[in-house]
């Protein structure tokens, strides 16, 4: 399986995951799992909806006061004894996390998930200053080893069989050859990374959620184990974006309500910790990272997408990516919301279109981020950016003159039917280019409604 | 009532058995129906794609069609294009006459559920029926809860369709999965749109249905032609067609 090339739009990499069809139906199966679970989970709860409704209020409430919280969270950090930091852009992240780790002499760093530090490729840069970064979530480590991004945001190495997990162990850890079982690999990969955790220097974790109010960060997780990296060394950094922040308590009891649910079904994340300070003798770090937000916050719509509280519902329900796999998205976050934030970063153009704007996504959501409609509208700015896809520049306009000229219409659409009629199949499909691959043509009627009406019901 | 029908592109060149069931049916029911001239396509490939400058001029007119036109209400057997048309119009007209004609524009199944409500219908059609729930007229035009939504459920296609005596209503697994077709997204991502129409075909004739029942006949359509490629023993019906031979 490929991994993400820029180079290669949506459609392309999507085909080359389609040809292997048992793999497709594998992957595909094992997410609709994943929103089986949620539609269950979801339907215990019988407010549900209003935890949405709510979610999304209490999301876009706090991005519409972001100074005042983004101040308020400062101050208590810093009365909690927290060392905070502001990034313009990863790069700046990047820099503030290596000056730390480098007047702490750090070796080696245990992180847990974190999409922001993706989005900065953190781990590149760390590496090639000369620090170890081990990712500690299981499924990120197993991608790691494996020389890979995340394909998705929850569930990184879910385009991964077992058998493949198995063989990269056998290899990078010394499990038995030939080994799948999932608890056996667990605990191989468990011993092995409770090495990681007794040798690390400094501990790094994402962060769910910043409360203003408290000065505090939630982090979630099933595993521990990022607990284990905030609570073994005495060093731990924490990133964010600008996008967590929270007022208070309350709104985290909503959020941290339906984030598990939403994602695997699951009441709530093992794991949801809150941190609101360094432990005695220890310092605790919190990089608050812009990167681009705050030029989305200005869209009213692209703003909405900030409400995104990472559960990956989102790609669980999308039919798109369930049969293309998470590498063909061109943007380290794939699915809806991945095209509603990294479309803009997207060279093909490619990936708004990598949609059939169903719409499943957005009533999965359990902050009501209008994803179809962002997804329509990255398509739009894309379009008066000069930047179409697929060939569109050039016959879009002319599709528009055909469709607005009901005279035009009618004359190439009687040839149309003509054509559909009389010549034969073979003849046709080589110019009805995807659709003839995939499909018999439409079984032409001899005249349109128009003409029909007109002889029957015209007085 | 009087009736204006909005007949997309679509259904007047390729699928005008759709459009004639729509009046016969409306006419059946006591309706008066009229076809107002200078109808074109909806814009929605145009729009859906981001270009809304080449849709200027096909949507204004369709509108200027609608403009002035006397009647109660416009009565569409597309849902996906009645959409379109209702976003389209609002984008690029907000006069008072544009309003007239939005605040008329109806999506059929809609329409015989909500606005003209039908007690029954006499004739029998005895056979069994997979539902296809298409996207835009389940999610936003809210024929029907969407397996997503934990809100009370409801059905209006399946509402109508339990008053033709002997329909045995069925639905595929998944439920209301995407088809695929998705306008030019079937040309644009062939291979996912195709994957996608055949699981969902193939999902349609596992439940054992005779026929697949829509309002949605661009999803219909290509269902149809994948159907068809792959031979499965089922086909497609539009639900005008089924309930105008079930009066
Ligand atoms: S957009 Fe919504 S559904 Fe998707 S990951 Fe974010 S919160 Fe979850």
């Amino acid at each position: 399986m490929s991994q993400a090339q820029t180079s290669v739009g949506h459609a392309e990499k999507a085909d080359i995951f389609c040809k292997d069809e048992a793999r497709v139906d594998w992957h595909s199966k094992a997410l609709w799992l994943l929103r089986q679970k949620r539609d269950r989970a979801a339907a215990a709860v019988p407010e549900w909806e209003e935890l949405r409704t709510l979610g999304s209020e209490i999301k876009l409430h706090t991005l519409t006061h972001l100074p005042q919280y983004l101040e308020q969270f400062e101050a208590n950090c810093q009365k909690n004894g927290i060392i905070v930091h502001w990034a313009k852009d990863g790069d700046e992240h990047n820099r503030i996390v290596h000056e730390i780790l480098s007047k702490h002499q750090v070796k080696k760093l245990v992180k847990s998930k974190s999409m922001l530090t993706e989005e900065c490729h953190l781990n590149p840069y760390l590496e090639s200053k000369g620090i170890e970064v081990i990712d500690t979530d299981l499924g990120e480590r197993i991608i790691q080893l494996n020389k890979q991004p995340p394909s998705h945001i929850v569930v990184p190495a879910i385009h991964l069989k077992k058998e493949e997990v198995g063989e990269l162990f056998h290899e990078k850890i010394g499990t038995e050859k030939g080994a799948s079982d999932p608890t056996y690999l667990t605990r191989a990969a468990r011993a092995h990374l409770r090495e990681q955790f007794l040798t690390a220097d400094a501990g790094m974790t994402g962060v769910n959620m910043a409360i203003a109010e408290e000065g505090a960060i939630v982090v979630c997780t099933n595993e521990g184990n990022a607990d284990m990296g905030c609570n073994l060394p005495k060093l731990t950094l924490h990133s964010m974006g600008i996008d967590k922040l929270i007022p208070n308590k309350e709104a985290a009891s909503v959020l941290l309500r339906t984030l598990a649910r939403n994602a695997i079904g699951q009441l709530i994340t093992t794991y949801s910790s809150f941190y609101h300070g360094p432990k005695p003798g220890g310092e605790m770090h919190v990089i608050i990272v812009d990167n681009g937000r705050s030029e989305m916050l200005k869209d009213k719509l692209l703003a909405e997408s900030l409400k995104c509280i990472r559960c990956g519902g989102c790609m669980n329900t999308c039919p798109v990516y369930r049969r293309s796999g998470g590498y063909s998205y061109n943007y380290f976050i794939p699915g809806p919301i991945g095209i509603a934030v990294g479309s803009k970063h997207d060279d093909t153009n490619t990936i708004p279109w990598a949609c059939t704007l169903c719409g499943s996504c957005t009533y999965v959501c359990p902050t009501k981020v209008p994803l179809h409609n962002i997804i329509a509208y990255q398509r739009r700015l894309k379009a008066e950016a000069g930047k179409l896809p697929y060939g569109k520049a050039g016959y879009m306009p002319m599709v528009g003159k055909l469709m607005s000229s009901p005279t035009l219409l009618n004359c190439a659409m009687s040839v149309a039917r003509f054509s559909l009629r009389y010549l034969p199949g073979s003849m046709l499909k080589p110019f009805a280019g995807a659709w003839g691959k995939y499909r018999e043509l439409p079984k032409a009627p001899a005249s349109s409604f128009e003409a029909w009406y007109k002889k029957n019901r015209s007085k | 009532m009087k009736i204006a029908l909005f007949i997309p592109c679509l259904v007047n060149q390729l699928l005008p058995q759709v459009a004639i069931a729509t009046t016969e049916l409306l006419e059946k029911l006591g309706h008066d129906v009229i076809l107002p001239e200078g109808q074109t396509c909806c814009g929605q490939p145009m729009t859906n794609s981001g270009c809304f400058n080449e849709a200027r001029s096909t949507v204004m007119k369709l509108l200027n069609a609608f403009k002035g036109v006397e009647c109660d209400a416009i009565v569409c057997p597309a849902a996906s294009c009645l959409v379109a048309a209702k976003e389209n119009f609002h984008e690029y007209d907000n006069s008072p006459e544009a309003k007239a004609v939005i605040d008329k524009l109806y999506e059929l199944t809609e329409f015989l559920h909500d606005v003209a409500p039908v007690d029954s219908f006499p004739r029998a059609f005895p056979h069994k029926v997979s539902l296809q729930l298409s996207c835009h007229g389940l999610r936003m035009l809210e024929l029907a809860n969407a397996s997503e939504s934990m809100k009370p459920g409801f059905n209006k296609m399946a509402a109508l369709l339990e008053k033709v005596p002997g329909v045995e209503i069925l639905y595929p697994e998944p439920r209301d999965e995407c088809c695929g077709f998705g306008g030019t997204f079937a040309m644009d991502e062939g291979a996912v749109s195709a994957k996608m129409g055949n699981d969902k075909a193939q999902a349609h004739a596992n439940t054992g249905a005779e026929y697949i029942v829509g309002f949605d006949p661009s999803c219909l359509m290509h269902l149809d032609g994948l159907i068809r490629r792959r031979q499965l023993p089922i086909e497609i019906r539009h639900l005008a067609q089924i309930l105008n031979d079930a009066i």
